[in-house]
């Protein structure tokens, strides 16, 4: 896993710095991720009901020799593009269009790559209108239900439910330096504080990093970054996202489809018990 | 569905409600309270105003006397992830078990109206009713066993959504239960919930709004970010009424907007009528 000489744990970063680094704006998004590995990519839009949001792209591409469904958030790099990708956060109708292009894949067998990226869904007034609640909720709920392997990467930020709605997977893996929380530093301080300024100390309690989440067996394998974090090389954190991505999606494409999906609920079913100190609880129902 | 009608329930059945704590004048009339009269409407004013029960209080509601079974009740929420300020975790888990309270959700059987049903109620005096690891793991140990059984499963939810000082863990509680109300969907078995006031974020985004048949409080505030998160974020203007029950039957989220004082006899009839 040293592809370019570096070892996870080399790295001093204090937490902000970590966030810094998976919000930066010329970090790697998905798109340049999957035009990587798979040249061929086709986008695929719309959620067959009423819309198609840009917060998220879609679509098959041949990778490693086989069709496969490329799902990532997607945020913008110049002003204009943020604005139409509404910086990477979904509304109801880009959850609704994960499932759709989910059970597209699921008819052709087509396995499932999932890129996260977001702050967390959209916070707006159009969103609750729509819907988003029992968006999240049903996509969460329908993943699970998806009869093809499926692995999820977080690249970037992984922001609370928004992120989650994108993120029930057979593995889950990290960039080094992303994060994965249940609420972004800034809400989780304006919740717990009433005051958002509080969000250094507030992210600093709330181990979002990659290294937290390995150690609390929440993601499979933390994928090191190059020298200068990922936006330092695209090439070569792309050839080390991809070959994670294809080790552990080789494994799942051999599991019959109902011991995949008994594990994938198995994985989330129990996905606390490394950390609980109740000698009671745990899988033993 | 038609809803029998009649004049509001009073109590029928179940026990006698537990004290709340009440203001001296109810919020939405102005009115002075009177604990027993209002205890004797399901702590409903006749104005309408809906005061919010804890997870006690909801079981006493649902539950015929005498059969509440409670399940999992010693599982017990810990520090994980040494959370320090500005309370330590810890010492906020240990003072609300000590006021009498255990964890956001409470879960076990009972009968209503002599039909058996696995009932969870959240209590949003714990942490914000916030889903905790042993909240997800109490709500989802019931939805395995009533899918298995194929006893049908009543929630109460009353919740601000995911709790922060448990971190990413309780975000995965999300997905832990959503799998779990899978099981309950595959299995054929009955799923009501009942939204009360306020459910928000990771509760509303996961098994509150999955139910077979999603019935609110009136007045109950419910939906993903709360209204001042949403104007600190887009400067919007929320209209009067946001987020209401009334805003999500008409925006199609939930089935029924009926008050407390009808609930139990909703219960009654649809558990005859989904078998």
């Amino acid at each position: 896993m040293t592809r370019h000489g570096r070892k996870p744990d080399e790295t001093t970063l204090s937490v902000w710095q970590v966030i810094e680094l998976a919000r930066h704006q010329d970090r790697p998004y998905a798109l340049d991720y999957i035009k990587r590995l798979a040249p061929d990519f086709i986008e695929l839009h719309g959620d067959r009901l009423a819309a198609d949001d840009p917060a998220l792209v879609g679509g098959v591409g041949t990778w490693h020799g086989r069709t496969t469904m490329f799902l990532g958030h997607q945020k913008g790099r110049s002003l204009k593009e943020r604005v139409a990708r509404n910086w990477g956060m979904m509304h109801p109708e880009g959850y609704r269009k994960a499932i759709r292009l989910a059970h597209h894949a699921a008819k052709f067998r087509f396995p499932i790559v999932s890129l996260i990226d977001t702050p967390g869904a959209y916070p707006g007034a159009g969103a609750e209108e729509r819907g988003i609640a029992a968006a999240i909720a049903d996509a969460v709920m329908e993943w699970f239900r998806i009869p093809v392997p499926i692995v999820a990467a977080v690249i970037g930020e992984g922001g609370s439910g928004g992120a989650l709605g994108m993120g029930v997977a057979d593995r889950v893996i990290m960039l080094e330096n992303s994060i994965y929380s249940v609420a972004s530093p800034e809400a989780a301080a304006s919740i717990v504080w009433r005051d958002n300024a509080r969000k250094v100390e507030a992210a600093e309690q709330l181990q979002l990093t990659s290294r937290d989440l390995l150690a609390m067996g929440v993601v499979e394998e933390v994928v090191t970054e190059p020298e200068g974090s990922a936006r330092a090389d695209y090439d070569a954190t792309a050839a080390a996202l991809d070959e994670a991505l294809h080790r552990h999606m080789e494994a799942l494409l051999t599991q019959p489809t109902d011991e995949l999906l008994q594990h994938r609920y198995e994985r989330f079913r129990y996905i606390d018990s490394l950390v609980h100190a109740e000698p009671e609880f745990g899988p033993k129902v | 569905m038609v809803v029998p009608k009649g004049r509001p329930e009073v109590r029928i059945a179940g026990s006698k409600l537990p004290d709340i704590p009440l203001p001296t004048n109810c919020p939405g009339c102005g009115v002075g309270l009177v604990i027993d009269e209002l205890r004797a409407r399901n702590f409903v004013c006749e104005c309408g105003h809906h005061f919010r029960l804890g997870a006690d209080a909801w079981i006493a509601l649902i539950a015929d006397r005498s059969s509440w079974q409670e399940r999992w009740g010693d599982i017990r929420s810990h520090d994980l992830l040494n959370w320090k300020v500005p309370k330590p975790y810890q010492a906020v888990i240990e003072q609300l078990m000590e006021e009498g309270l255990n964890e956001a959700v409470r879960t076990g059987t009972c009968t209503l109206n002599g039909r058996p049903i696995w009932l969870a109620a959240f209590d949003f005096r714990f942490v914000g009713g916030t889903l905790s690891i042993v909240a997800g793991e109490r709500l989802a140990r019931g939805m395995e066993q009533a899918a298995s059984s194929g006893i049908p499963y009543v929630l109460v939810s009353a919740s601000g959504g995911a709790r922060m000082q448990e971190g990413v863990l309780a975000l995965m509680q999300m997905a832990k239960v959503n799998a779990a109300v899978g099981r309950l969907h595959a299995a054929g078995v009955p799923y009501f919930s009942v939204l009360t006031d306020p459910t928000f974020g990771g509760t509303a985004a996961s098994l509150a709004l999955l139910a077979d048949i999603n019935v609110a409080e009136p007045g109950a505030a419910i939906g993903f970010t709360g209204p001042r998160v949403i104007k600190q974020a887009t400067y919007e203007n929320l209209p009067p009424g946001f987020q209401s029950a009334e805003f999500q039957l008409a925006h199609g989220q939930v089935d029924l907007v009926l008050p407390r004082t009808e609930l139990r006899r909703l219960l009654a009839h649809v558990l005859e009528m989904y078998p």
